[in-house]
């Protein structure tokens, strides 16, 4: 991907976000191609240096996906993910990643148009912002 | 790039589908094969028109074997759809599908949303790159497989929950039916007819209610809800509140006597309020259970506010009734002196009575003394009596309000009670504190002699004291003793000149008055304080002759603790009350009073009781010329009390030490309540005491638990909604002697309600509990199936699959206001016309206008009626979906207008397209149309009774634009039937939270696959069937709960699930049993093993969410399939493209 188009890695859950991004598919809603999905089972488990993985690796952004407060197919695991979010947006600011870079977002599986929308959102923030610092720096 | 052992064995094939062109026109497939064929271990790479075809399974599994694969990745559609096709594929071909397959989803994810080819081609590259990396990461998963419980819990028992019951009953296994209602039915049974064969809902609806009920293999749960749902497919665990019925299902034979004694009548939800029902009720006539129930909601305010509990809300209503005996003898059960607390309570009840949001409060307490002024005591049958052994004796100390009612429930409970009274009279305070003028004496006798008749003993002039003390009493034989003396003694002004004569502090006063003892008041009085003791001095002196009288009060009338009735009593009557002062000194001469010096206050910050402490202000004394000087500043139990009760402890305020839920003393049999334990308090106060005390006391004499079951007042709000429309109308005043009159005499000043009032008055009452807990059920049960102690229970249900059938609600159409609901009486929605047109309705059948005078008066029959299609379906500000039921139930009543009310009368159908799609439905409409009804294709956009022309006075004008002919219309006609939208329930989200399923934007319930699986859903063994889903008629509803039950039954004959395999692990060499994964694990799955110092995953409860991967500080716990070497191989795929 050239230059100036922003690589998102977006850890999606695989109840509501994942979902959701298949109905926007069904529901032919197109989005910019900047996002590579990876299919978790729940935004709960997705482990902060998978997040940190992707910056290092020269993603300019990352998306997590999960389902909407209280809706949470293993009962609080989208709670978890906030808190861990909150605190690793607060580590990343360290090396230079700013908290516009990780989103953390509700969309639930009937949500496809929502899907469309942050992907779209996002990677325009994303262009904006332009690439991340870590890109080609810190590839291991 | 993650590293790959060296001397890799990894073998890959890789498969890119074309999906017919659904993948193949925007990701260019052999460029992407051909690309992937350059990546290490990739042995083989294909692209393949259809991967998912049986042609496509059997190349990889030829592939396998010729080329030796051992791992395989297939690039197409989202795993949710395919992952599992081609993992069974894989072990066809003998490898583990855990181990060797990795789905890559190149259609929802790329092709259908990427409009460019080069980035859509490129997409998938990285992709399937990542999934190529992935998957020679994975390991060897074996699914475990659980039994399955081979009950079903079906929810929801209308006509889709029913037939899904009924099949599932069927096939021979256990169903558990869950409704919400009293009966099952749903609102298929709330209709008249069916469209479009015009059977009646009941004809064809009640014989499936019969079966249901009758089935040996269904329990009904009626008037239950599901709590909450743990555990998975084929063992889910359930547990459903079994909601108080207040009637005994057991006994109840269905006869309704309880209902034709009911007083209280509301809008029946099952007729949509288009009639009424009683509180005590059954749904409609052939409800199945055929058990009545009680709705009961949270007690009335008046209740809850009651220190002693009195059913409030019962009295008043059986006033209403004239049913003044039973009301009495309500009020006894919990109060023994309705006359005495008729006159003399505060009514706590009234402040927080709910009339008083229409108006003002109901006068609860005056219509109490209006019920026991009808009564004669003399004759009153007594309560009933428990049996006891006889010699379990208790005494009581103080003949006062709290003695008497400890008194009158222990002798109700059987026990034999003495009560001893030091003065020659009963009543305590009752008689000495509370002047004749407020409680005659004939009724406060009348009400002893009513007492003692119960069986109470009393003894007058027996004090006890140092010289008889309670260890008399229990040596004398009693097994218990409450105490309850009062508070008798005035407190101190503490100025000088206390000691004059002609000082005569309040309580004196009264005492002296009441017991008929000298006593005299001078010409010019002042009474010191601003309490109801004061109020009651200061009317007693005006009554005993004194021309000025003059209350002293240090605050302002906002502080007076006095209640407002007393002090505007007291002034009407002439007493003056002096604001912001208080005594110095009193001035005397030749040891007489002769006058008082005062200062004048102002307030300053608030104390501790939260009112603003008065401050003296200096220099500003005065003297005023005084005879008689009445200190009324309270009061406190008489301190020598502690000599008659060794061991009990008493505060340094005089006031005994109790526990407050028991009312029992450091001395296990010796009780203690009322004033002396309160300070001054109300009656009722002490009334409420003396009934705890009593029922401790007789769980201390049987040995039982004291506190059991105690000490929480009942609260909660959930009450029955203010009616709207409720005209104001003016609270009930007592006919009253004029002030300057009645201050001339000691005669009762207050005349009572008349009966006419009365029952006005109690006809106030808005019934916020609904059932008023009159009890008038309980006698006319000859069953004995009433029981209005019954309290909601949990059942446990395991169960092994869910049926949602929780079905829809009809749109309230009220916020569409142009169409005036609820404003013009003969606008109806379409279910108040559905129960006009059946026979167990309003109306039995008939279909008549409503009386614009009275909400359930129906007069005659319209000679015009129109349909208004579409009332917030297919509506932007509502609904945008279609109800998919409306326009045939729409012709459905043009039909039955048509056939009831005469060929004669005009209907009009507003519509904006025919939706006739079924079996049958067309040619309906065909018949209908030829009846003679007339259809204008054009929304309604309002209905309106303000005419414009001659023609439209009185009638409803429908405005709506023809469509066709493009004339805007004016239709004047009697009767609107709005066609409301059917909107999923108003709780579905809580419910689809409770069974780990999903709604879709406009709140139904989503189904797995909105084609091929339109009755799972994505919580495995929970499956939907009816208007949960989304709107349907009941052909529909009936076709999806059979197919629901089918999904119920393959399970349950299949008798095993295969769990995935994707759970959490914890590496026993890694771990450092930090236990922090204990805590995060919502399911409670992971142990620590204490032998070993780690934790340990229970594999029969994890589900494998991760929490514990997510967070474990050493790395040691890893969710199977979802491994950290895995996930950073994608990233590293993904990302490699840079």
């Amino acid at each position: 991907m050239s230059a100036n188009e922003p690589t998102i890695v977006a850890f999606l859950c695989n109840w509501c976000t994942f979902t959701a991004a298949d109905l926007a598919g069904t529901s032919r809603l197109s989005y910019p191609s900047n996002v590579k999905i990876i299919r978790m089972m729940c935004s709960g488990m997705v482990d902060p240096k998978y997040v940190i993985k992707a910056f290092l690796e020269g993603a300019d952004g990352v998306l997590i996906g999960g389902c909407w407060p209280g809706d949470c197919h293993y009962i609080n695991g989208n709670y978890k993910a906030r808190r861990r979010v909150a605190l690793l947006t607060e580590i990343l600011k360290q090396f230079g990643i700013g908290e516009d870079r990780l989103w953390l977002r509700w969309v639930a599986a009937s949500e496809g148009n929502m899907f469309q929308e942050v992907i779209t959102d996002m990677t325009k923030q994303l262009k904006e912002l332009g690439p991340s610092p870590l890109k080609g720096r810190l590839v291991a | 790039m993650a590293a790959l052992p060296e001397t890799s064995q990894e073998r890959i094939g890789f498969y890119i589908c074309h999906c017919g062109i659904n993948i193949a026109y925007k990701v260019r497939c052999p460029e992407l094969a051909e690309y992937i064929k350059t990546l290490p271990n990739v042995v083989v790479s294909r692209d393949y028109l259809f991967m998912c075809s049986d042609p496509g399974q059997e190349l990889i599994e030829k592939d396998v074997k010729e080329y030796g694969l051992n791992r395989v990745v297939v690039a197409s559609c989202s795993p949710r759809m395919h992952e599992h096709t081609f993992r069974a594929a894989c072990a066809r071909a003998g490898l583990n599908p855990f181990r060797a397959f990795h789905h890559v989803c190149v259609r929802e994810h790329v092709s259908w949303v990427t409009l460019d080819e080069d980035q859509a081609t490129e997409k998938a590259k990285d992709l399937c790159r990542a999934g190529v990396l992935r998957v020679q990461h994975q390991d060897d998963l074996f699914p475990k497989t659980f039994p399955v419980n081979t009950n079903t819990l079906v929810v929801g028992g209308g006509i889709a929950g029913m037939q899904a019951s009924l099949d599932i009953a069927s096939a021979g296994y256990q169903v558990y039916l869950v409704e919400r209602q009293p009966t099952i039915g749903g609102h298929m049974l709330q209709y008249d007819k069916t469209f479009p064969t015009l059977d009646c809902a009941a004809c064809i609806g009640t014989p499936k209610m019969v079966s249901v009920g009758q089935h040996k293999k269904i329990e009904i749960l009626s008037y239950c809800e599901v709590e909450s749902v743990d555990g998975f497919v084929g063992n889910f665990q359930v547990k459903v509140r079994k909601r108080a019925r207040y009637v005994n299902p057991a006994k109840c034979t269905g006869c309704g006597e309880c209902t034709q004694n009911c007083p209280v009548e509301l809008p029946n939800e099952w007729d949509v309020g288009t009639k009424k029902r009683k509180a005590v009720y059954q749904s409609f006539p052939q409800a199945v259970p055929i058990t009545f129930v009680i709705d009961k909601r949270d007690r009335a305010p008046c209740v809850q506010t009651c220190p002693a509990g009195t059913a409030a809300q019962g009295y008043v209503t059986l006033i209403r009734e004239g049913k003044y005996e039973e009301a009495v003898r309500l009020i006894l059960e919990k109060l023994p002196l309705p006359g005495v607390l008729g006159r003399v309570c505060p009514a706590p009840c009234e402040t927080r009575c709910r009339r008083a949001e229409i108006d003002s409060p109901v006068s609860i307490r005056d219509l109490k003394r209006f019920a026991a002024d009808q009564i004669d005591l003399g004759t009153f049958a007594l309560p009933p009596v428990a049996k006891q052994p006889p010699e379990e004796r208790v005494a009581v100390v103080g003949s006062g309000p709290a003695g008497i009612s400890c008194a009158y429930f222990l002798v109700r409970q059987g026990y034999p009670v003495t009560v001893f009274e030091a003065l020659p009279v009963i009543g305590g305070l009752l008689r000495t504190g509370i002047p004749e003028f407020r409680l005659p004496r004939d009724v406060l006798d009348r009400e002893i002699e009513f007492l003692r008749r119960t069986g109470i003993e009393f003894k007058t002039g027996s004090p006890i004291g140092k010289d008889r003390t309670v260890d008399h009493l229990l040596s004398d034989g009693y097994r218990a003793v409450f105490l309850a003396t009062g508070a008798w003694e005035s407190m101190q002004l503490g100025v000088d000149g206390e000691d004059l004569d002609g000082v005569l502090p309040g309580l004196d006063l009264l005492r002296k008055k009441a017991l008929g003892e000298e006593v005299s008041v001078g010409d010019r009085v002042v009474v010191i304080g601003g309490g109801n003791a004061a109020m009651d001095a200061c009317r007693t002196a005006l009554r005993m002759g004194a021309s000025v009288v003059t209350v002293l009060y240090r605050r302002t009338r906002a502080e007076m603790p006095a209640s407002e009735e007393e002090i505007e009593a007291a002034l009407a009557e002439g007493v003056k009350i002096e604001y912001l002062a208080a005594p110095v000194r009193i001035l005397g001469n030749g040891g007489r009073v002769t006058g008082m010096e005062c200062i004048r206050m102002e307030l300053g910050e608030p104390d501790e009781s939260g009112r603003r402490r008065p401050v003296p202000q200096p220099g500003s004394e005065y003297t005023i010329e005084v005879d008689t000087v009445i200190p009324a500043i309270g009061q406190r139990p008489d301190l020598s009390r502690r000599d008659c009760t060794p061991g009990v402890g008493f505060d340094r305020r005089g006031r005994v030490e109790v526990d407050p839920v028991s009312m029992q003393t450091s001395r296990p049999e010796i009780f203690a309540g009322g004033d002396l334990y309160t300070g001054p308090a109300t009656v009722v106060e002490a009334v409420a005491a003396g009934h705890e005390a009593a029922i401790s006391i007789e769980r201390f004499l049987k040995g039982e638990e004291l506190q059991a079951n105690r000490g929480e007042k009942p609260a909660g709000e959930d009450w029955a909604p203010v009616p709207a429309g409720e005209q104001p109308r003016e609270r009930a005043q007592m006919p009253e002697m004029e002030p300057k009159e009645r201050a001339k005499t000691f005669a009762e000043g207050q005349q009572g309600l008349s009966e006419e009032q009365a029952r006005a008055e109690a006809a106030r009452c808005i019934a916020c509990g609904v059932c008023c807990e009159c009890k008038l059920c309980v006698s006319a049960c000859e069953a004995k199936a009433i029981e209005h102690d019954q309290q909601d229970e949990i059942v446990d249900l395991n169960v092994g699959s869910i049926v949602i059938a929780t079905g829809f609600d009809a749109m309230d159409p009220t916020p569409l206001d142009h169409y005036g609901y609820g404003r013009l009486p003969n606008v109806v929605t379409n279910l108040e016309f559905e129960r006009l047109s059946n026979s167990t309705g309003p109306t039995s059948g008939k279909i008549l206008m409503r009386d614009p005078q009275d909400h359930f008066k129906y007069t005659r029959p319209p000679a015009s009626v129109a349909i208004l299609h579409c009332i917030g379906s297919r509506d932007k500000n509502y609904h945008e979906y279609c109800s998919r039921t409306c326009c045939m139930y729409a012709l459905k009543f043009a039909h039955l207008i048509k056939d009831k009310c005469g060929h004669d009368t005009q209907i009009y159908n507003f519509y904006i397209d025919m939706r006739c799609f079924g079996k049958g439905y067309e040619e309906f409409y065909q018949r209908v149309q030829s009846e003679g009804v007339r259809m204008i294709r054009g929304k309604a956009v309002g209905v309106t009774d303000r005419a414009e022309s001659p023609d439209e006075e009185g009638y409803l004008v429908v405005q709506a634009e023809d469509s066709l002919t493009g004339q805007l219309l004016r239709v004047p006609v009697e009767m609107a039937i709005l066609c409301t939208a059917m909107e999923p329930r108003p709780d579905a989200v809580e419910v689809a939270r409770t069974f780990g399923i999903s709604t879709g934007r406009e709140g139904f319930f989503t189904e797995e696959h909105p084609k091929l699986e339109p009755v799972s859903t994505p919580t495995a063994g929970v499956f939907l069937a009816g208007a949960c889903q989304g709107p349907k008629d009941i052909p529909d509803a009936v076709a999806q709960a059979k197919a629901a039950s089918s999904e119920a039954q393959s399970l349950s004959t299949l008798g095993q699930v295969v769990v995935a395999p994707m759970i959490s692990g914890i590496d026993p060499d890694v771990c450092v049993g930090c236990q922090v994964c204990i805590d995060l694990c919502p399911y409670s799955a992971i142990e620590i093993d204490d032998f070993r110092g780690i934790s340990v995953v229970n594999e029969a409860l994890c589900k494998g969410c991760g929490s514990c991967a997510g967070y474990c500080p050493s790395g040691a716990a890893k969710i199977r399939h979802f491994t950290d070497k895995q996930i950073f191989a994608e990233i590293d795929g993904i990302m490699a493209s840079g």
